[in-house]
């Protein structure tokens, strides 16, 4: 197979995965959505338990942020888990526990997943949750997920997962690529087809999560394998984006690279774990579409990177080359001739112009308003070159099995 | 912000259906588009084919008629070098992105070689009775895979001297083209297949040229107006 056919095929499959997300989500806004229920007297109990360690500079925020929730006080927990920090974070953490709502523990470091499975055997409440202590939640988050657990197959809920106030270029183009995973978690929601619950305030049914044995490892990504865990054993996850979330993002390449190579890494180790589900339509959109994407998609993103760098390696070849026969830079006039209007530009073109689409797709579920964030030329033009970095080293170590730590 | 959503695990088969159809109709509408401008392009070469080719024969009839007009009439009528290395560029461009046409494109790159040639032929008549010293380098290469680097280093070179010497000719021909005009040239030469080669005032040099070769070689060169020159005096 050539290059070029490698190219449109991979096209064809990337453009394909954008339509049909963006054909589900319009077929999905025809159709009722969950109705809201509102009796102060049915509302479940909950907790949400803030695993944290060495998060002294912004647990205070997050237990704030949890103390402001719009929900009664009887009925929501608040479980503080200092997994083993070597920074005054239990010590931050004490300072709120005059409410009553506030428990505060600390125990030995084991990871985010011995720190849920610690709160889980502490609570008595129908539904628990995390809140990394990165983030912060709306008043409303709680409440406006109350209404998607009605249905008792429903076993998580997520929310809507929003940046906080970005500061620096890379934190302005996650911003648009949030915005992107807005979109897709209440589309996948809809094709009954999550298989992420993120870490900041997803929620599920603590009957389900005793049943099927609590958090575990997997791999550094326990949420991931719990979606998976989920849709494995017939249950629904569910998307609130109403239940907006604001979480705090890498500032710098070296940490989103390292928290991208965690994620990346997890969610290859935990396909193998679940690879059952790949293509068996027993699984519905999840294991005929979306699973099935998610994998090819890192081999195309991987390729179209090395094919990138490839061809500009040769320009920048042809460059030296001619600077040495001619003895200066060329400086070739603007002709409209020499415009690339290949069918591969077009698509390209296409492609790009759709994930505009997805991202004000995301912006207007999540916000109510269409318009991009700010950093989406950025996210656009630049993020593509970022991404296949981690997917690569991802790879690699998922083939040699390196594992991979969370800090 | 949207209401929350709970779906069902199903998978709808319209779905994926109108999703192909939406990316199939994206495809066949690229493809379109492509061919278009593709076509759009052919037609401009095409064109530019057509002035040219008209110019020579203005040129040749002129030249026919030399005895009632004077040389300086024709000498600034002549086809620009730029004019032809314009044309060639734009009919590598076409034949390098791997265009569907290429039918056409070979074509319409016959008809560039006799075009070369006839002006070729014409600058040497026209220099020797009107006195003229025009300098020509005629370059034979091969797009077969057979000549990737060094045909590439070699086009550079003379692109190099053309931008140095505007006045330069420099005429490229494909050695592998099916032209019986250009076919001729090559055996009039007397040449081998042994891309790239250059024909430098009758004859031969095998083998990638350097700038400083070429000028070594054409010491003709010295007496065209540079571009630096050139842009100077235009500035006055």
């Amino acid at each position: 197979m050539t290059d070029a056919t490698i190219m449109y095929v991979f096209l064809f499959v990337s453009l394909y995965f954008e339509v049909f997300m963006l054909v589900s989500f319009l077929e999905r806004r025809g159709q009722k959505t969950v109705e809201s229920i509102m009796n102060l007297e049915k509302l479940p109990h909950f907790a949400v338990v803030v695993p944290a360690y060495n998060e002294e500079n912004s647990i205070g925020a997050t237990i704030e942020s949890l103390l402001q929730l719009n929900y009664p006080k009887d009925k929501l927990d608040i479980i503080v888990v200092d997994d083993g920090s070597r920074d005054e974070t239990y010590k931050v953490a004490m300072r709120y526990t005059d409410d009553p709502r506030v428990q505060v523990y600390k125990k030995e470091n084991g990871g985010k997943y011995t720190a849920m499975n610690f709160a889980l055997a502490r609570t008595n409440a129908e539904f628990i949750g995390c809140l990394d202590a990165d983030s912060t939640v709306a008043p409303d988050a709680l409440r406006n997920m109350v209404p998607a657990f009605q249905d008792p197959k429903v076993a998580a809920v997520t929310p809507g997962v929003l940046i906080k106030k970005p500061e620096t270029l890379l934190q302005y183009m996650q911003e648009a690529e949030y915005r992107l995973s807005v979109f897709n978690r209440f589309t996948q929601a809809a094709l009954g087809a999550a298989f992420i619950t993120p870490g900041a305030f997803s929620m599920f049914r603590v009957s389900f999560v005793r049943a099927t044995g609590g958090w575990r490892h997997a791999h550094s990504t326990e949420d991931l394998e719990m979606a998976l865990r989920i849709q494995d054993s017939d249950y629904i996850i569910g998307n609130a984006p109403g239940a907006v979330v604001y979480t705090g993002t890498p500032r710098t390449f070296a940490k989103l690279f390292h928290q991208r190579v965690r994620w990346t890494y997890g969610f290859l180790r935990n396909a193998l774990d679940y690879k059952h589900m790949f293509g068996n339509p027993r699984y519905g959109n999840l294991g005929l579409v979306i699973l099935p994407t998610a994998v090819v998609s890192i081999g195309i993103a991987l390729y179209f990177f090395i094919r990138i760098v490839y061809y500009t390696l040769i320009d920048i070849g042809h460059i030296i080359m001619r600077y040495e026969i001619a003895g200066f830079f060329f400086h070739p006039a603007f002709n409209p001739f020499y415009i690339n209007t290949s069918a591969m530009w077009f698509l390209i073109y296409a492609s790009v112009t759709i994930v505009i689409a997805l991202v004000c797709t995301g912006s207007f579920i999540g916000t109510g308003r269409a318009m991009p964030p700010r950093g989406t030329p950025l996210f656009v033009i630049f993020y593509c070159f970022l991404v296949p970095t981690w997917l690569g080293t991802a790879v690699i170590r998922a083939v040699f099995k390196t594992g991979v730590r969370w800090r | 912000m949207m209401d929350p959503v709970i779906g069902k695990r199903h998978a709808r088969w319209s779905s994926y259906l109108i999703a192909f159809l939406i990316t199939g109709l994206i495809f066949a509408t690229a493809f379109y588009a492509s061919n278009y401008f593709d076509n759009q392009r052919i037609a401009d070469v095409r064109n530019a084919e057509d002035d040219v080719s008209t110019d020579i024969l203005s040129i040749e009839t002129q030249f026919d008629l030399l005895s009632e007009h004077s040389c300086n009439d024709i000498s600034e009528n002549t086809i620009l070098p730029s004019e032809m290395t314009s044309l060639g560029n734009e009919l590598s461009y076409l034949e390098s992105e791997g265009s569907s046409n290429q039918g056409e494109i070979t074509r319409l790159k016959s008809l560039y070689s006799i075009l070369e040639i006839k002006d070729y032929l014409l600058m040497q008549q026209l220099a020797a009775k009107c006195n003229l010293k025009p300098v020509f380098i005629l370059y034979f290469y091969s797009n077969k895979g057979d000549c990737t680097t060094a045909c590439e280093e070699q086009g550079d070179a003379l692109t190099a001297l053309s931008q140095t010497y505007p006045d330069l000719r420099v005429y490229s021909f494909d050695y592998n083209l099916d032209v019986g005009a250009l076919q001729t040239l090559i055996s009039i030469d007397n040449m081998r297949y042994d891309p790239p080669a250059l024909v430098i005032n009758g004859k031969v040099y095998y083998g990638y040229q350097s700038v400083a070769d070429i000028e070594k070689i054409l010491p003709q060169l010295k007496t065209l107006e540079t571009s630096t020159s050139t842009a100077t005096s235009g500035k006055k």
